[in-house]
């Protein structure tokens, strides 16, 4: 049933194998802007935005622009009349990050129009999602998983929703922590990586579900 | 800028990993064998060395405006590279590092250099950055493995090191296990590197 | 409007070059690539088909898709000797695909597991290799059992699961057990009996 299957992924990408607790994606963005809660949640918005998008278009760029098959259109509109429809499926990483980096770019001019405060408070690291494994990731991910449109769309969105929950969560903690007594070697990242174990170490417990 | 001084700081002072804590992801995720991280070292490497060499080229004839595409297609170009070359000659390795092997194209170590360095100095300079940033990070990414392989697994690159009695972590290996130990090497660094400042300026 | 137009030219020159070069660099590995899937599933085929020689495992296909493979003794196709197919099942933390030859009369000749992520240590010691030995000790007792109605001991079975890893032992069986029911189901298979 198609949405049985979409509801497993679902949960899939938020708890079981979270983006960034389990699969290790996302980690740059994670460790620089956890340390305050609305930069977080804002962060997180956008990247889920991003993913999203990019999961959808890079499928569609995927399945009818690079692979051999009868529904490649470059094939229908330039060489029908040859044999067969060419692999270039090798083009994909490729392709892929230069979509994503375009994305990006649209994201941020958005922003910049529709709320300057939230595109100042994010900086560096609205550009930077370009650069996060999340998002190329994703779009790889629903590749080798053969998803179909529909299921490429709600994986990137709920892999957008888990590194968000990850994030938030990081945040909030790492609010608190500021007033603990942390020795200094291990102040800021080092802290950040040992609770991010703790974190993963709680997920995992989320991989036994029986699930469909 | 002496040669000797361009390639050394990559592997202690700004390590990639430790110091500058920029490619993260694919470190953590091919920690857990120290086959996995050589192999990921490697590939970023020859990426890393290939891309800051055609960048330092090119540099004069690029517009500052579309810099970053020019470099984000010449990077994936050589992350496409390594990817077939290994899917057809290394297999095994191709298996197990999977999707990180077309995730090096976001590695921040590589765009990064091309932006700070690259795109601003002489080729063999350009070269030597790129190496030395590359065996910096494959060095961390061994360094976690190690650790994460012995205490995980009882074994080194698969050789028994541990004996058979001995009953393994199996924390280590699973991403918890990861995370708390580059946090606590991460943290050894900082405590070293502070004992060293101190030492160096009680001496004067 | 001339910054554009130089802009587009450099990027589209920059496209070009690489794309054409990652077109010779996949020419020249896309062979050694297809060989080396091709190599895997021969080998697999053979591991658990063992008395077929190479070129006497037949795919039987429906729309492209290969439904199950017919094992001759010979290349000639003259005594069927048995057949291979896939199994898959989702265990605790990942679908587990699993190889299965079994004779004309249901007997398993060997299985093997292509690929799981089951939990290291726990569910994974079902691709366990004992040192000094080739083959993964936990699949090599489905050897001689009947594929049908195949179930671990959990379940009054004969498979002896892993310890602390019911979930994968069943996942993996059950799959076996499943696969057989659905192979007789399709229309055109060579009977066989109980």
């Amino acid at each position: 049933m198609e949405i049985q299957s979409l509801l497993i992924i679902t949960i899939s990408a938020i708890f079981i194998s979270n983006f960034v607790l389990s699969r290790f994606l996302g980690l740059c963005p994670y460790i620089g802007v956890s340390n305050q809660l609305d930069s977080a949640i804002g962060m997180g918005m956008a990247v889920i935005f991003v993913m999203s998008l990019a999961s959808v278009v890079t499928w569609t760029i995927y399945n009818f622009f690079l692979i051999p098959s009868d529904s490649n259109l470059l094939f229908r509109i330039f060489m029908h009349s040859q044999g067969s429809p060419p692999d270039l499926s090798y083009l994909r990483t490729i392709t892929f990050i230069l979509v994503i980096a375009a994305l990006v770019q649209f994201v941020e001019m958005v922003i910049q129009k529709v709320s300057p405060g939230l595109y100042r408070s994010l900086g560096i690291y609205l550009p930077l999602i370009t650069t996060n494994c999340a998002v190329l990731g994703v779009s790889i991910l629903n590749i080798d998983s053969e998803y179909n449109f529909m299921q490429s769309l709600i994986n990137g969105f709920a892999s957008g929703i888990g590194f968000t929950l990850a994030l938030v969560l990081m945040a909030g903690l790492r609010e608190r922590l500021d007033f603990a007594n942390i020795p200094r070697a291990m102040k800021g990242a080092p802290i950040a990586f040992i609770m991010a174990g703790c974190m993963s170490l709680a997920f995992m417990g989320f991989s036994g579900l029986k699930i469909g | 800028m002496s040669v000797g001084k361009e390639f050394i700081k990559g592997v202690y002072k700004e390590n990639p990993v430790f110091r500058l804590m920029l490619g993260l992801c694919p470190t953590l995720a091919t920690s857990s064998s120290v086959n996995n991280a050589v192999g990921m070292g490697a590939s970023v490497i020859f990426v890393l060395v290939c891309s800051n060499f055609i960048i330092s080229l090119i540099n004069r004839w690029v517009h500052p405006k579309i810099r970053i595409p020019i470099f984000i297609m010449i990077i994936a170009t050589f992350v496409t590279i390594v990817d077939l070359v290994m899917a057809g000659f290394f297999p095994a390795l191709h298996k197990s590092l999977g999707l990180f092997i077309p995730l090096i194209v976001v590695n921040c170590i590589i765009l990064g250099r091309a932006e700070a360095f690259a795109s601003k100095h002489g080729s063999i300079y350009s070269i030597l950055d790129g190496l030395g940033m590359g065996f910096g990070f494959m060095l961390a990414i061994v360094i976690i493995a190690t650790f994460r392989e012995i205490l995980g697994n009882g074994t080194w690159l698969g050789l028994s090191v541990l004996g058979k009695n001995y009953q393994p972590a199996l924390l280590m290996i699973l991403p918890p296990g990861a995370f708390l130990m580059i946090g606590i090497l991460i943290g050894f660094f900082n405590w070293f590197e502070h004992r060293r400042t101190i030492s160096r300026s009680s001496q004067t | 409007m001339k910054d554009i137009a130089q802009f587009a030219a450099t990027l589209t020159l920059v496209a070009l070059i690489t794309a054409g070069s990652l077109a010779w660099v996949n020419k020249i590995t896309k062979p050694k690539i297809v060989e080396q899937q091709k190599n895997e599933l021969t080998e697999a085929l053979s591991s658990v088909l063992p008395d077929c020689i190479d070129g006497s495992i037949v795919p039987v296909k429906e729309n492209d898709h290969i439904l199950y493979y017919l094992g001759y003794r010979d290349k000639e196709q003259t005594r069927l000797i048995g057949y291979a197919f896939l199994a898959e099942g989702r265990g605790y933390s990942s679908t587990i695909r699993t190889l299965v030859g079994m004779d004309t009369s249901c007997t398993i000749y060997a299985i093997k597991i292509l690929s799981q992520q089951e939990t290291p240590g726990l569910g994974s010691i079902c691709e366990e290799v004992r040192s000094g030995e080739t083959k993964p000790w936990w699949q090599a007792q489905f050897t001689g059992k009947t594929a049908k109605g195949i179930a671990v001991d959990k379940d009054k079975g004969e498979i002896v699961s892993i310890t602390g890893a019911t979930i994968t032992s069943r996942a993996i069986t059950n799959s076996i057990a499943e696969s057989v029911n659905r192979l007789f189901e399709q229309p055109g298979s060579n009977d066989i009996d109980k």
